[in-house]
């Protein structure tokens, strides 16, 4: 069983880098704004996620494990 | 009387205070078309955003596409050395579009990735504390040169596992590649002989560090390993360690030495910043966003129209030259309170200092902890820190914010 997660993204944060969208394309569209929004969290692997929200250059992404409502990240 | 706007970009009044000159712009004719430099401005916090966002509009490729002459013009006999110059800053990825950018950009993206950089706060710590001790031995500085210039670069050196002996060459070359943002009709002899010479410098290191595997703790080592993977050429690995070498350099500096100056000439946030518990993050971390804010290190940036594009009732048309001006946006009443009010408790604080989209900088965070570290350590050490001269100059740079010097007596 894959790990499921919930992943927002703070638009007061995220600047546009597009780089969280590079590491999971399935699950980070960029909006009309160019900001990123998650479609579905659950499209790419676990690893891939937490790459791109480690890797935001502005930690503007937050994961949290759905079951146990562990912060996975930050 | 009104007057029309002058399109003198370099005359003393816009060079001296750049926010009421490009703030009148914003005001008066938000996307403006400067005749004599032949290129839009463009002003207002949410265009500037708008047009960072749509990369596919803007081109970054501004050394390869623009083929008209370098502005402020530069001595006829210089022109083969301008050339090389646009040949070598074009093997940058911050000077390419996608997908070529999103490739390259990659193989150091995580390298500076928040948790990564904060691995590194103890040892910009200790270089700044190592500076200013020198300083208090004479109870005084000069700022720019004691402390701002030296501390982005040897803490940058240090992430590239770059001999200590070799600071005093690297150093000297920065100095020649401070030439940069500047007017100077000659500038260009100075640039390509620094730039030729870190060539040559860093040429055996690189090749050293490919052939080893790969150190994630070696900047120079990381970039290497984009050779190996295919997303650099060896010139590329070579031209982008000279980026980062320098891309924090100018910029940093006027963090350093514009927040400094500001804490001067505001003596109450100077004394909301020393009465704040010493370790509270937030209030430093807030501080260095407001003099990010206030008194911006890049004045603007450059962008080609990559197709005819309507903007605030303009029409750019495809080849059109671009600026877009920090400095304009970061005052811009529409998205800031009191834009002209130095306040360092301002929160949250969405200025644009390093730019917004994909091309956002690389180095903010790297930059950020510096000033932060500089500035607390400032208010940590010193109860009054005060300008020796009331007369201080800036470079006459459109791109560049920055001060010619920096003179401090420390108490
Ligand atoms: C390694 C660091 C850097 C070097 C060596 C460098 C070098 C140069 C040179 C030689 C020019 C041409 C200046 C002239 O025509 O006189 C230039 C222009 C420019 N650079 Fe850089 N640059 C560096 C980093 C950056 C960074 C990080 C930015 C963005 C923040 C930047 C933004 C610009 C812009 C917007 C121009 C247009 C210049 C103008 O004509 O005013 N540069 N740079
Ligand atoms: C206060 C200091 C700094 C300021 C204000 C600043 C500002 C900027 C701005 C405005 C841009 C956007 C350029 C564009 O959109 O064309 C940029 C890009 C960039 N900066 Fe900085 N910068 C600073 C420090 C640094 C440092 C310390 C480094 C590296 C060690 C760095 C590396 C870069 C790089 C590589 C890019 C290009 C990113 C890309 O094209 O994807 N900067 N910077
Ligand atoms: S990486 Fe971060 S800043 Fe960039 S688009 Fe994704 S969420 Fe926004």
């Amino acid at each position: 069983m894959p790990r499921k997660v919930r992943v927002s993204v703070d638009l007061d944060i995220c600047v546009g880098n597009a780089m969280c969208e590079t590491y999971a394309p399935k699950v980070f569209v960029l909006n009309d704004d160019r900001q990123s929004t998650v479609a579905d969290p659950n499209a790419d692997t676990f690893e891939n996620i937490m790459e791109a929200a480690q890797d935001c250059p502005v930690s503007a992404i937050t994961v949290i494990d759905d079951e146990t409502g562990e912060s996975l990240f930050p | 009387m009104v007057t029309a706007i002058s399109d003198e970009m370099f005359s003393g009044e816009a060079i001296t205070d750049p926010y009421s000159y490009y703030g009148r712009i914003r005001d008066e004719d938000p996307v403006h078309w400067n005749e004599k430099y032949e290129l839009w401005v463009i002003t207002r916090h949410d265009d500037l955003v708008w047009m960072t966002r749509h990369h596919e509009l803007f081109s970054s490729e501004f050394w390869s596409r623009d083929k008209r002459s370098p502005y402020p013009a530069i001595d006829e006999s210089d022109l083969g050395l301008y050339q090389f110059m646009r040949e070598f800053f074009m093997k940058w990825f911050i000077q390419h579009d996608r997908p070529v950018h999103t490739d390259q950009r990659k193989v150091v993206h995580k390298w500076f990735n928040p948790a990564s950089m904060e691995t590194w706060r103890p040892m910009v710590q200790q270089v700044v504390k190592d500076m200013l001790d020198e300083a208090d031995e004479d109870g005084r500085m000069d700022v720019m040169k004691d402390f701002a210039t030296p501390l982005p670069l040897f803490v940058i050196a240090q992430m590239m596992g770059m001999p200590f002996e070799d600071r005093k060459f690297i150093r000297s070359m920065a100095e020649k590649l401070l030439f940069i943002g500047r007017g100077e009709a000659d500038r260009m002899q100075p640039l390509t002989d620094g730039i030729k010479e870190l060539m040559e410098y860093l040429s055996p290191l690189v090749a050293q560090k490919v052939d080893l595997p790969v150190d994630e703790n070696d900047l120079l080592s990381v970039l290497a390993s984009g050779e190996k993977t295919g997303a650099l050429t060896r010139d590329e690995v070579i031209a982008d360690a000279i980026l980062l070498l320098l891309a924090g350099h100018e910029t940093t500096i006027n963090l350093i030495c514009n927040g400094t100056l500001a804490f001067t000439q505001h003596p109450d946030q100077w004394k909301l910043l020393k009465e704040a518990p010493f370790q509270d993050p937030d209030t430093v971390v807030r501080a260095t966003e407001e003099c990010l804010r206030y008194d911006p290190p890049v004045k603007s940036i450059q962008r080609i129209a990559s197709e005819d594009v309507e903007m605030g009732g303009k029409l750019l048309k495809e080849g059109d030259r671009i600026r877009w001006f920090m400095s304009s946006a970061n005052r811009d009443p529409a998205k800031h309170e009191n834009p002209d009010t130095f306040d360092i408790s301002r929160w949250p604080n969405t200025h644009v200092a390093f730019g917004s989209g994909i091309h956002h900088c690389l180095g903010a965070t790297l930059a950020r902890m510096e000033a932060q570290e500089a500035f607390k350590a400032l208010a940590g050490r010193y109860d009054s820190i005060s300008l020796e001269t009331d007369e201080y100059e800036y470079q006459p740079s459109v791109t560049f914010r920055s001060l010619k010097s920096l003179p401090v007596s420390l108490k």
